[in-house]
């Protein structure tokens, strides 16, 4: 069954008339999640746009960390392929980076190209895991968290803080490198964790050449991203209210509007896997989800849609994280039944009827 | 004085930055009820949510705030607001002159970039009070805030000029600051972090940064001046500046030229 209201199995078109009742009555309806394919993520902008509600994606904390940072003071940046073919010095900063598959491909390619081509490629770890699987060289986090750790490795890189200490050495190996590449999670270490991180890179090309590789989130937020400032020239969490996109990453946390009474529905839209929130089904609400997931039943919310997964039961446009990109990914077996951007569109274009009947 | 006075508590998030003593000066009732306030669809206006008596003063008194207001006082140029009870976020905003004050409590983000005048906190301030919003290059940037009560955390971060007092407030108070001064009873974690320049004046501290350093005790004729500055505004902050401190410098990691002094008491 791909369909359900209140619970009860139906067909789509009863539940996209239901979905669009729901949100025909709301006042201040949140989009949120909106972990799925482009096409599917573009048609949620243009439902937000017509019915006056405000965006929030759920890989906003990892992109805003990032944002917050890039939006104020800039950022030296590299991709993956520079990475691999040209530095002789990576440092992964926390635990996150080291369950993506580019620490693997790193650790298993040197330089192959640039001033560093032929060199031994040294890996180094500052607050990350000892698990032993691939070589490198770990330096403990401070007691104070990521931030501070970075803070007091910048502090010996600039010479303001001197000693035999640990951080002495590895900043003595940065500086040393001729082409270093700083691989991290911005989620996990924050905005201010980002920011020093940024500002230490700028300080190691006064002697060198250094780049930051900031890891995507799994949200799909990096296309997510290009397609916001695409569409409403803005970073994702808008709101549409007064007919225009007005972006606050404050007031549109979608989090933070349930909780404060200040919605009264909401879409959920995870074509993707990603986690359920807590508020789902707690205010009227519509979900959108993938085939099969754990969310594809009547009883998450009070109309919910089981579509195509995009790469699996749906084609769909995806970031690639080893590209760098946004790429059109096949279904990888049978095409599902309903696609997400095909139901955002039905309750989009259900919704112009509606108003018009009104009229 | 103008009065406006809140029927019920608002449906919506309102936005203030066109209410102000000085727009209200030239409008009549009727036009003052038709100003648009509301941030949904149903173009809500100062009529649909308040009871408006005008005078064509420079006195603005909102009777029966709410979380919801917010940009109360942003942008003001002259006149004072003093609102009777909460406010949301970004209260007094980019104000360059004039007087707000705030019985209640504020939201975020509290005299964000605001230039000069003062804002009055009576109840607890949010997180980033003081602070810079996003994109924006400065938080506090010439302004006086005053907190009677506690604030979030991230107060005053990337603060540039003037003058913040609290009474205590969560971690990393006065981070990526670039100048001013903040007088705080007490802070949380990691204050002044990644802090350029700027003085930093608490009770007493949580963890510090290992990228501050202490300089020792001193008897500067800078913290008797500090101390007769304050004291007008709290006595008891002054009272700290006057009493015995230790001094960190910091934060290393970036220019390093930021002083926190901290109660040796």
């Amino acid at each position: 069954m791909a369909a359900w209201v209140k619970g009860g199995a139906t067909d789509a078109e009863a539940a996209v008339e239901a979905a669009a009742t729901l949100l025909a009555s709301a006042r201040n309806a949140v989009l949120a999640g909106l972990c799925a394919e482009l096409s599917a993520v573009r048609a949620a902008y243009h439902l937000a746009d017509a019915i006056g509600a405000s965006v929030d994606p759920v890989s906003g904390p990892s992109l805003y960390a990032e944002l917050g940072s890039l939006s104020r003071t800039g950022a030296m940046t590299t991709t993956p392929a520079e990475a691999i073919g040209r530095a002789d010095a990576v440092l992964i900063v926390g635990n996150a980076p080291w369950d993506r598959p580019i620490v693997q491909d790193i650790a298993d390619s040197q330089a192959s190209r640039g001033r560093a081509a032929g060199s031994e490629r040294t890996i180094l770890s500052l607050g990350g895991p000892r698990n032993g699987a691939t070589r490198h060289v770990a330096y403990p986090a401070e007691a104070g968290g990521l931030p501070v750790s970075i803070a007091h490795l910048r502090a010996f890189l600039k010479g303001n803080l001197a000693g035999e200490a640990a951080y002495a050495d590895l900043a003595r190996r940065l500086a040393t490198a001729q082409y270093g590449v700083v691989l991290y999670d911005p989620g996990e270490i924050g905005e201010l964790g980002v920011e020093m991180l940024q500002g230490m890179i700028k300080d190691l090309n006064e002697v060198t050449r250094f780049f930051g590789l900031s890891l995507s989130d799994p949200f799909q937020g990096r296309a997510l991203l290009q397609l916001a400032a695409w569409t409403t020239g803005q970073a994702p969490r808008v709101g549409f209210g007064r007919h225009v996109p007005e972006h606050d990453p404050w007031r549109f946390d979608s989090a933070r509007q349930i909780a404060a009474g200040e919605a009264d529905a909401a879409l959920w839209l995870a074509s993707l896997p990603a986690p359920r929130p807590d508020w789902l089904g707690t205010l009227p609400s519509v979900a959108i989800v993938g085939v099969g997931s754990p969310e594809a039943s009547g009883d998450v919310a009070d109309v919910v849609f089981a579509v195509g997964v995009p790469g699996e039961s749906a084609g769909g446009v995806l970031w690639d994280e080893r590209r760098a990109a946004i790429t059109f990914s096949p279904p990888a077996g049978q095409t599902a039944e309903l696609s997400a951007a095909g139901i955002l569109t039905a309750i989009h274009e259900r919704l112009t009827q509606k108003k018009a009947a009104a009229c | 004085m103008s009065t406006l006075t809140l029927r019920q508590e608002p449906p919506e998030r309102l936005d203030f930055l066109n209410v102000n003593p000085l727009s209200l000066s030239g409008l009549s009732e009727a036009e003052a009820a038709r100003l648009p306030v509301g941030t949904g669809r149903r173009g809500l206006t100062l009529g649909d949510c308040f009871t408006i008596a005008l005078d064509r003063s420079e006195d603005l008194v909102i009777e029966g705030g709410s979380s919801r207001l917010d940009r109360v006082g942003a942008s003001l140029d002259g006149g004072r607001i003093r609102v009777v009870g909460d406010v949301g976020q970004r209260l007094g905003a980019g104000m360059t002159s004039g007087a707000v004050t705030v019985t209640g409590s504020a939201g975020p983000f509290a005299g964000s970039g605001a230039t000069g005048g003062t804002i009055t906190i009576e109840g607890d301030a949010g997180d980033h009070a003081g602070g810079a919003v996003y994109a924006a290059k400065a938080g506090l940037d010439g302004a006086t805030l005053v907190i009677h009560g506690t604030a979030g955390d991230h107060l005053g971060d990337r603060m540039r000029r003037g003058l913040l007092l609290v009474g205590r407030a969560g971690a990393y108070a006065g981070a990526r600051m670039i100048a001013g001064t903040i007088a705080a009873t007490s802070l949380g974690d990691h204050p002044g972090y990644g802090m350029r320049r700027g003085t930093i004046l608490t009770g007493g501290v949580g963890a510090l940064s290992p990228s501050f350093v202490e300089t020792g005790t001193h008897d500067l004729v800078f913290l008797r001046l500090l101390a007769r500055a304050l004291r007008p505004l709290s006595p008891a902050h002054a009272d700290l500046a006057a009493g015995a401190l230790k001094r960190y410098s910091g934060d290393l990691a970036t220019l390093g030229k930021g002083e926190l002094w901290v109660s040796a008491a």
